[in-house]
């Protein structure tokens, strides 16, 4: 029957070449939104990691000159004291310029047992800035007064990183070595949190290393965050914002919203990929009312052949399904040069993505493929499983 | 004869209603997404406010360090960089520096207003075009005298004063500081990437010291030409001039500050790097993606065509049987596969104008004023030809080739 099929098919090569190509750029077409979609579908499943409700940032660029490195510490912890002493302010933390939400990005390399990981974000954060995310703590402890004096740099990871070093053993107190500049230093690790989606509800977190401001780079650090209890309103966010730039003279300041800048960076990501679905729907309802028109035409001309096959008994339901055969054949032919195709990208690991996302993106592609092959086809069987053999072969 | 033709193409179209719907649907579609994209592309390189002499501009907004072991530090430039160094020309006759943005916040009413503030010097008012609702730039005098003046947007007005206020001479807070306000102007887009600021202030307020002798800040220049036959030699007089500078840092062994044309500062980023403006790459990306985009769309099309014509096989037997020649065969199909997308293109214009409209209300990108203008327009008329020319010549070239025998027995 199948090989019967074929030898149709092949009679009308020219012709059916024109289809297979269609099927087969749609193919690809359809390959890369599911490709980008469940990319996207699967970070979006994941935890947040952290909290962003009644968490702000005060962005500050201070100019302002310092005489000696204990000078900046002092003028920092008197706005800290004075902040701190806000009722409404639960939490505070400072932290470098790559804070959630934001498209400022540090990254840095690590190796451990002579195999080199990169690259991983690379966090400057204060003692608060756990509480003031309400990051899950997964191993050992987050930061505190007592690191001043260790003799390592203590660090906390997230958990992909650890699961990159250490797969399923304990982290904590293990040390590892930082590639960054040209110095490798000895680094400590003394907790593991949850991963944490900072760059948006739709991109993976990454591995991530969190550090503890020392007091050197006090000088060049421009984030302020800070957790506000529920009811801190416009009004409470004018008197700090009077508070801050009133202390920070030489410096110009910004206060932004967690949950806002969450907004703006998801739109971002969105609002490309929305588009090209648009595009891509588009393009594909066109190619299914191309199909679906030539099959259609095609079916017309073989009244004849099919009549025929109707006098010498066949049923209307064969002679669909020998049609709708025919075109899953065709189908097949396009799905199986668009697969070869398909399969170069996890093999060639282009874009760094996981071989899952493209395999299940594939087998979609796939399955919409053949749903839509199907569905074109479906109608013009019907008709000609209505064509009445005496009327078909009258006309001939 | 065309009108032969027109009217053989108009009955065709009408007799099979189902496949020139699909036809016109492909056609239209895949104009209306190119026609959209030109907009878009056309606005990023051809913006008419306020860089309306951007075809005698170029733009300098990275210095950038590089060293043969791969490292890489990128910013803006100083001021004392672009005074000093990019001041020397001999070319330009007039030199914009504009800071980066720093946005700040004022609170009026309990209502928070976000101002995104840029420094600059007074050149750049003559520079770019800004259009004046009420009151004047500020000038040399106040800006040497650091004078606590503001030139700010048509919307930070209306956020901060209310709708169609009067503001000249009233005086605006950010960041705790009460400026004077001399000037109000026309909104200027988001993507505007060195013009664009809600609040401008003279450079010499900035509370970072613009006399700091270092290379690297956060100021971007734009350097005006006399006219447009000396940008290439003001590129290069700069190009040689960057290349005599010292360098200041021994961990770097080259400095790269180049002056680009405006669409060379969205090509490099993206396309380019320290030492290629991108320009090549960014032309052979976008085309490469139009092709691919144009061909499933095509593919279709050509399927459709080459149906409709074995549809016509007998009027094709017989015009053969009377002596005509392939050659007047295709070239009567080619032209009622013109006719058909230049139809097409007609849909897609009028739907072009609808999502364009969409867009711009939307308020997607605020300030983005989106129009099908005469060059969209040409690009797009341009598109449909050749669209109609890649569609049609293999179904002819199949049809011409067709036996008149074969063609007449199919009836």
């Amino acid at each position: 029957m199948i090989k019967h099929l074929f030898k149709l098919i092949w009679n009308k090569k020219k012709q059916n070449f024109l289809l297979i190509t269609e099927m087969f750029i749609s193919f690809l077409v359809i390959f890369a939104v599911f490709t980008s979609l469940v990319y996207y579908y699967r970070n979006y499943k994941k935890p947040m990691g952290f909290s962003y409700d009644n968490v702000w940032v005060i962005n500050y660029q201070n100019a302002k000159k310092f005489q000696s490195t204990d000078s900046v510490t002092q003028y920092y912890a008197t706005l800290t004291a004075m902040l701190k002493s806000m009722p409404q302010i639960k939490a505070l933390s400072f932290a470098s310029g790559n804070v959630p939400f934001t498209s400022s990005m540090n990254t840095t390399g690590l190796s451990y047992k002579g195999v080199s990981y990169s690259p991983v974000n690379y966090y400057q954060t204060g003692d608060g800035y756990r509480d003031a995310f309400s990051m899950n703590l997964l191993e050992g402890r987050w930061f505190n007064q007592q690191d001043v004096v260790s003799t390592y740099r203590p660090v906390v990871i997230n958990a992909s990183l650890k699961e990159q070093l250490f797969g399923n053993g304990s982290a904590v107190g293990q040390l590892i070595s930082d590639n960054s500049n040209s110095s490798i230093k000895k680094i400590k690790i003394i907790g593991v949190v949850q991963d944490m989606k900072d760059k948006g509800d739709y991109l993976p977190s990454g591995m991530a290393l969190y550090n503890r401001i020392d007091t050197g780079a006090m000088r060049w650090l421009g984030q302020l965050i800070i957790k506000v209890s529920p009811d801190a309103d416009a009004a409470f966010e004018s008197k700090l914002y009077k508070t801050v730039a009133n202390y920070m003279k030489d410096a110009s300041v910004e206060i932004q919203h967690f949950s806002k800048k969450r907004i703006s960076t998801n739109k971002s990501t969105l609002v490309p990929i929305t588009i090209f679905c648009i595009v891509a729907a588009f393009l594909i309802i066109n190619v299914s009312l191309g199909i679906f028109g030539v099959l259609w035409y095609n079916i017309n001309r073989r009244r004849a052949e099919i009549g025929l096959r109707r006098a010498v008994g066949a049923t209307g339901n064969s002679v669909s399904a020998q049609l709708i055969a025919e075109s899953l054949i065709l189908a097949t032919l396009s799905v199986i040069i668009g697969t070869f195709f398909a399969v170069q990208f996890p093999l060639l690991n282009v874009f760094n993505l996981q071989a899952g996302i493209y395999i299940t993106a594939m087998l979609l592609a796939i399955v919409f493929i053949y749903l839509l092959v199907l569905l074109c086809s479906l109608y013009p069987g019907r008709q000609a499983a209505a064509i009445y053999p005496a009327v078909a072969l009258h006309e001939e | 004869m065309l009108k032969n033709y027109f009217k053989i193409a108009i009955a065709v179209l009408r007799r099979r209603k189902f496949f020139t719907f699909i036809s016109l649907f492909g056609i239209s579609l895949t104009l209306t997404v190119l026609m959209v994209l030109t907009a878009f592309i056309e606005k990023l390189t051809n913006p008419v406010y306020p860089g309306d002499k951007n075809n005698r501009s170029l733009y300098i907004t990275r210095l950038t360090y590089t060293s043969k072991k791969g490292w890489i530090n990128s910013s803006g430039s100083s001021f004392y960089f672009l005074t000093h160094y990019a001041g020397s020309l001999k070319t330009p006759v007039k030199m914009a520096i504009v800071s980066s943005n720093s946005s700040s916040n004022a609170y009026v009413n309990n209502k928070k207003v976000v101002i995104d503030i840029r420094y600059t010097n007074a050149h750049l008012w003559d520079v770019a075009n800004y259009q004046f609702i009420e009151g004047k730039p500020y000038t040399i005098d106040q800006i040497n005298r650091a004078d606590r003046v503001a030139v700010i947007s048509e919307r930070t007005r209306n956020e901060y004063f209310g709708e169609g206020a009067t503001v000249v001479g009233k005086f605006i807070e950010a960041d705790n500081i009460n400026y004077r306000i001399t000037g109000v102007i026309k909104n200027v887009p988001e993507l505007e990437e060195v013009f664009y600021a809600n609040m401008y202030l003279p450079y010499t307020v900035s509370k970072k010291d613009y006399r700091d002798k270092g290379f690297q800040g956060d100021y971007s220049a734009v350097l005006l030409a006399p006219s447009e036959q000396l940008l290439e030699k003001m590129r290069a007089e700069y190009e040689q001039m960057t290349a005599r500078i010292p360098l200041p840092d021994k961990a770097f062994d080259t400095l790269h500050s180049n002056a680009d044309t405006y669409f060379e500062t969205y090509s490099r980023p993206f396309f380019g790097k320290a030492d290629n403006n991108g320009y090549v790459r960014f032309i052979v990306f976008i085309s490469l993606f139009v092709l691919l985009f144009m061909l499933l769309p095509t593919v279709n099309l050509v399927n459709v065509n080459i149906t409709r014509i074995m549809e016509r096989s007998s009027e094709i037997g017989v015009r053969k049987a009377f002596g005509a020649s392939s050659k007047t065969l295709v070239y009567q199909f080619i032209i009622e596969n013109i006719i058909l997308t230049i139809l097409g293109g007609i849909i897609g214009i009028i739907l072009t104008v609808i999502i364009l409209q969409v867009i711009n209300r939307s308020g997607l990108i605020a300030d983005l004023d989106l129009t099908v203008n005469p060059i969209v327009l040409l690009y797009s008329l341009l598109a449909c030809l050749f669209f109609g020319l890649l569609s049609g010549v293999y179904p002819a070239w199949r049809m011409s080739r067709l036996n008149v025998v074969t063609a007449l027995k199919a009836q």
